[in-house]
């Protein structure tokens, strides 16, 4: 088996991290949102775990990282859907244009 | 004598101090007393400090830095010599004296009123002795400013009269003019030597400046003399200073504040001797000043109009003599000056308080009768200004002349005429206002009285010091010795006249005075003893009597284009330019805002856009660096 | 490590409480007593008594600045607690929850005191941030405070992951986690400092600048402190902004200036000054409502604080602690002032001076301190600020920006003053007990006296 080059993979998870930003700025929907923003975690992770094995294969550093990203994420899930159920109660939609309530 | 010198001008501070905060609640009496014994006090602290200084000679009290800035410093400090020891013994009698009368003359005001005239009394003394023990001429500056401040307040004492106030203004920014005279020559002092303590700058005077700068210095000092001591062309606001109080005008204007530019002269001896240039200035101008107030003062009908354009001469009397180079002649002047003028202001208040409040001489006369003290009082006074034989007046007239005679013959005889436009204009007011018949009205006449003893003491105390004032200074030929001069030596050079010249000139002064005095009363006696006198003026003695329309002169070429251009200023300038860029920027700054808080739109994907846009400006920013920063410095 | 171990259990402490006692009042009084045993501890620790020996492998390091600068939150978070504790019980039916997830936020900011290691730094960030959405959102039965929870949430999850993409980053291009790179050692890329280096550094300080409410990633702060419960956006904008500003500082100062021969950040932190001075500024002028404005001024205190970056130097260093001990105990005050106001515009402070004095007194000392008039606290902590700048040499021209911006300043802090003292209304409170008026005065006392002896509080620095 041929070894992918990093850049491949690089690539990929750079693309990830613009798609989830895109959708992070583009979306109304606020579940799609946090889908967004927990793509943008994830390939944060795709990254450390390239890094720690092309580039510094004896340590383990990046790999302990994404654990505890994975952690941190799914604990910020879960206050995001809180979050978004008290809203929903509030405002009756979950629309992100429909709580502009405070500006300028 | 270094523990006590602080204590000459605390005490006044303290009467000022006590007086002016609390005089709502104390009563006439305790104000009077605190008032009166402050000054005692001082006045008894410097009878020591003179005779330690008779004793031991002059030392300088140093307190605490002052200003202390780098390598430029100047001590709060205090010179006790003989210059400034004799100043203090006038200033605290003569001042004692006048806090005395002043309880008797200013009682028919209310305690809270008069306790306010007594605060500013005691600041001014204490201003004065600040100028005269100053060590320094920083501190002289505080003390000069001092007594100027004072002296615009006393002026204005009854505010609520517009005329008064406004004289005060007068006085106070005619002072000002001077003074900026005196600081300029501070400055450059300081910038040539880098030191304005009196002992040093005379130590390095001859050495450290060059002779422009000496001339320079002393004629910008002596433009603050001519603001302070009403000189030509900064005389004007002493006539009009009149409209204070008497005793104030007594104690300031005739007496000590007046003084201050003679006892900076004095001080800085030094420096004028090295610039013959600048005395004359002095000499010329001094002189000019006796004989133009001596020809306005013949023809003035308010007793204290008289008086105030009679110490605007005698003020030139002094300049000259310093001008001259006979400084403690000067002095001398203005020692025997304080007791007559300030004698015969007292008098005037005396006989202003017996009218009722007249001051119009052309309703007085045959005063004698119903005032007696205060006539005789009055007419030893005249005596002595007019140079009677062996008063004090005499002896240090007498002086000035044969100073002046040293120095230029030319001086001598206008000077000599100035003398007999003294004498002239006294005896005319001695005559209207005490001789032949009384003129005013009836009521007037009943209220005659004489003043109670407070009034009446420091008259004849005054009167004693104006007969025997000038036996320290009598010159030899009549068998005196000159103690003032020796006295004053280590300070201030003394002009002595030795040999038989000086005594056959010393006989015929005496015989010519003699000569004039008897002419001058045989035709004052005629013209003004009199039942009837309108003082109505035409033809030149109108000129005379309207003081040479000067006050007119300076409000048309002066005053009013000053005031249309502070006009202009405020309407055009202040109104329109500087306060409309004042309020522009807060108007923009408020426009931004209401322009700026839009970015604010409140939806979150527009906050996420604008961070990401910001992200990638800041990439840019940072990957060309380099270009950057070469395009701005480029631009700045 | 005593105060971040304490904070924890005590946060769990707190958390049995919640149904282990009945009486809602007593919770506050918990809470004050486990904040004092927290500042007990941590003093302890700074003199050296640590109560737990943890290795910790290097990931988090104690100095005295960190160790002052948490006693610094702590007490400024107990003077919290004392003053507006009552409040905290008003804002939602949770109580103790409260306190246990403000707890846990302090946890999070002694992690970010002592960090040495990208990791921390990371769980230092998410402790405090995670529980500030749920205090974001805890009146649940205001609008705002939903919609500022969301808001809130979505922005620092978008920081989180920009947070990390940097740290990835930095990884790749250095093999280490640790903030102190050894650049020599074998396994690392022999380019010495490598373009995803700075790349990753970049995205760290773009994410950094956010969690201090810089501007131009300020967006989240007007609305989220406009939304969130007065008590707790008190709490916000003075500890955990103080928290963001130690770990951003502690950032800079060691992983950047080694890339210094290379890059010059100078001239970004620079941009991000004066675009923070000036969005702070400039809006806060035309705000309607105190809340709002105060939000605006955090903003631009914030850009005040971030002058340290630019000197670096022990003057910064002391100036940051002053300023935010200064910044934390005014903001306080305010806030606890605002609190007990029904009406939050401007015209609801009309005349406060008449009904309350002694409200109105202690809230004018509070805008002074932070307009930077002399005699306060907040005089020093500028001038300290500026003066740090000064000494380096260069970047006058923003000691001027940042000094003609302090002067706009005034305006919008002093219509307050204006309102409370000049106007003629019906200024509405809710009811005042005595020991509140008693805790506002000491707060006041406090800040006049940091004024007058700066050196009361810098001194602990070095002894």
């Amino acid at each position: 088996m041929s070894e992918i080059p990093l850049t491949h993979i690089l690539f990929v998870s750079t693309a990830l991290f613009f798609i989830g930003m895109y959708g992070l700025f583009t979306r109304r929907n606020m579940i799609t949102m946090l889908m967004a923003v927990e793509l943008m975690l994830n390939s944060v992770n795709i990254n450390f775990v390239a890094f720690n094995k092309y580039l510094f294969p004896e340590n383990l550093d990046g790999v302990f990282f994404t654990i505890f990203i994975i952690t941190i994420a799914a604990a910020e899930a879960a206050v995001a859907i809180a979050i978004i159920i008290n809203l929903y109660r509030s405002h009756h939609s979950i629309d992100v244009e429909d709580a502009t309530e405070m500006k300028w | 004598m270094n523990n006590i010198a602080y204590l000459v001008p605390l005490f006044p501070l303290l009467g000022f101090l006590i007086n002016g905060l609390f005089r709502k609640s104390l009563s006439k009496g305790t104000i009077g007393i605190i008032g009166c014994g402050t000054i005692l006090l001082s006045f008894i602290v410097s009878l020591i400090l003179f005779f330690d200084v008779k004793a031991n000679g002059g030392v300088v009290v140093n307190y605490f830095n002052f200003i202390d800035v780098a390598s430029f410093q100047i001590p709060f400090a205090f010179q006790i010599d003989q210059l400034s020891v004799i100043f203090l013994l006038i200033i605290t009698g003569i001042g004692f004296l006048i806090h005395l009368y002043s309880t008797s003359y200013m009682h028919d005001e209310s305690s809270e009123h008069f306790g306010r005239y007594f605060a500013y009394l005691n600041l001014f003394v204490f201003s004065m002795l600040l100028l005269i023990m100053g060590a320094n001429y920083v501190i002289m500056f505080i003390g000069w400013e001092g007594v100027g401040l004072c002296s615009y307040l006393l002026i204005g004492y009854w505010f609520k009269n517009i005329n008064y106030t406004n004289a005060a203004k007068k006085a106070f920014v005619m002072n000002r003019i001077g003074d900026l005279g005196f600081l300029l020559a501070v400055f450059w002092l300081l910038s040539k030597l880098g030191t304005a303590n009196y002992v040093d700058v005379f130590e390095q005077a001859s050495t450290g400046l060059s002779s422009t700068d000496v001339t320079a210095i002393t004629l910008l000092l002596f433009v603050g003399a001519m603001g302070k001591s009403a000189q030509i062309p900064l005389y004007t606001w002493l006539p009009d200073a009149m409209a204070g109080p008497t005793p104030v005008s007594a104690l300031i204007h005739a007496a000590t504040m007046v003084t201050a530019g003679i006892y900076m002269i004095a001080r800085s001896n030094v420096l004028y001797s090295l610039s013959p240039l600048t005395q004359d200035v002095v000499a010329v101008i001094g002189l000019a000043t006796a004989i133009l107030s001596a020809t306005i003062a013949l023809f003035q009908n308010d007793i204290k109009k008289v008086l105030a354009y009679s110490t605007v001469s005698q003020l030139g009397f002094m300049f000259l003599a310093l001008g001259v180079g006979a400084y403690t002649t000067g002095v001398f002047h203005v020692m025997t000056h304080a007791f007559f003028k300030a004698l015969m202001f007292l008098g005037a208040g005396s006989v202003i308080h017996a009218m009722g409040g007249e001051q119009d001489i052309t309703k007085m006369g045959g005063l004698v009768k119903k005032l007696p003290i205060t006539a005789w009082t009055f007419v030893i006074g005249v005596l002595a200004i007019s140079g009677f034989p062996f008063t004090s007046g005499f002896v240090s007239k007498d002086e000035i002349l044969l100073a002046v005679l040293a120095h230029s013959p030319v001086l001598f005889w206008f000077a000599v005429f100035a003398a007999i436009l003294t004498a002239a204009y006294m005896f005319r007011l001695m005559m209207l206002v005490f001789f032949g018949g009384f003129r005013g009205t009836h009521e007037q006449e009943h209220h005659l009285h004489e003043s109670p003893s407070a009034m009446t003491i420091p008259l004849i105390i005054l009167g004693v010091l104006s007969l025997i004032g000038g036996f320290v200074q009598l010159p030899h030929v009549f068998g005196g010795e000159d103690f003032f001069n020796q006295f004053l030596a280590p300070i201030v050079p003394a002009v002595t006249h030795e040999g038989a010249e000086a005594a056959t000139l010393e006989y015929y002064l005496l015989g010519g005075t003699i000569v004039i005095l008897v002419i001058v009363y045989v035709v004052t006696k005629k013209l003004f003893a009199v039942d009837r006198f309108d003082g109505v003026y035409t033809g030149f003695k109108k000129v005379l009597a309207d003081k040479w329309y000067i006050d007119e002169l300076y409000n048309a070429v002066i005053v009013n284009p000053l005031d249309k251009l502070a006009g202009f200023l405020k309407n055009v300038v202040e109104k329109s330019g500087i306060d409309g860029i004042v309020n522009g920027v807060g108007k923009f700054v408020n426009y931004a805002s209401r322009q700026l808080r839009l970015l604010q739109s409140g939806q979150v994907g527009n906050y996420i856009l604008f961070m990401v846009l910001s992200i990638a400006v800041l990439f840019l920013v940072f990957w060309n660096q380099e270009i950057i920063v070469q395009f701005l410095q480029k631009i700045f | 490590m005593n105060a971040i171990i304490l904070s924890a259990a005590f946060g769990v402490v707190m958390m049995l409480c919640s149904f282990l006692i009945k009486n809602k009042s007593n919770f506050r009084h918990i809470a004050s007593v486990a904040l004092l045993i927290l500042l007990i501890g941590n003093i302890a620790d700074t003199y050296g008594y640590t109560f737990f020996a943890i290795d910790t492998h290097g990931m988090l390091q104690f100095n005295r600045f960190g160790l002052l600068f948490n006693s610094i939150a702590i007490g400024s978070t107990l003077l919290y607690v004392l003053l507006t504790g009552k409040e905290i019980e008003n804002a939602g039916m949770h109580v103790a929850e409260y306190f246990t997830l403000i707890l846990f936020v302090l946890c999070g900011v002694t992690l970010l005191s002592a960090y040495n290691n990208l990791l921390t730094l990371f769980l230092g960030i998410e402790i405090m941030s995670i529980p500030l959405y749920i205090l974001t959102g805890s009146d649940k039965r205001n609008m705002k405070s939903n919609e500022a929870a969301l808001k809130y949430f979505l922005m620092g999850s978008f920081s989180t992951g920009l947070m990390l993409m940097g740290i990835a980053l930095t990884y790749g291009g250095t093999g280490t986690f640790s903030l102190e790179v050894v650049r020599n050692a074998p396994n690392m890329y022999k380019g010495l400092v490598s373009f995803l280096e700075i790349l990753g550094l970049l995205f760290l300080l773009v994410s950094m600048a956010f969690k201090v409410s810089a501007a131009p990633f300020h967006f989240w702060t007007p609305d989220v402190y406009d939304g969130a419960p007065s008590v707790f956006t008190s709490f916000m904008a003075t500890i955990v902004k103080a928290a963001g500003f130690i770990a951003f500082i502690k950032l800079c100062a060691v992983r950047m200036a080694e890339t210094e021969s290379v890059v010059d950040w100078k001239m970004i932190y620079a941009i991000i000054i004066v675009a923070t001075l000036l969005v702070g500024n400039i809006t806060a002028v035309f705000q309607q409502s105190v809340k709002r404005m105060l939000a605006y001024s955090s903003i631009a205190q914030a850009g005040f604080m971030l002058f340290t970056l630019i000197s670096l130097n022990d003057m910064a260093y002391e100036g940051i602690l002053l300023y935010s001990a200064a910044y934390s105990l005014a903001t306080i005050g305010i806030f606890a002032v605002l609190v007990k106001m029904k009406d939050y515009t401007f015209d609801g402070y009309n005349g406060l001076a008449k009904t309350q004095p002694v409200l109105a007194a202690t809230n004018t000392v509070f805008l002074l301190s932070l307009s930077g008039i002399p005699l306060t606290a907040g005089f020093f902590a500028k001038y300290y600020m500026l003066a740090a700048v000064v000494k380096t040499g260069n970047y006058t021209w923003l000691v001027i920006t940042g000094v003609l911006f302090a002067a706009v300043s005034v305006y919008y802090y002093f219509r307050v003053i204006q309102a409370m003292y000049f106007k003629e209304g019906n200024a509405e409170t809710t009811t005042i007990v005595p020991s509140f008026k008693y805790g506002l005065i000491a707060l006041a006392a406090i800040i006049i006296l940091l004024g007058i002896f700066p050196t009361l509080l810098l001194r602990w620095l070095y002894f």
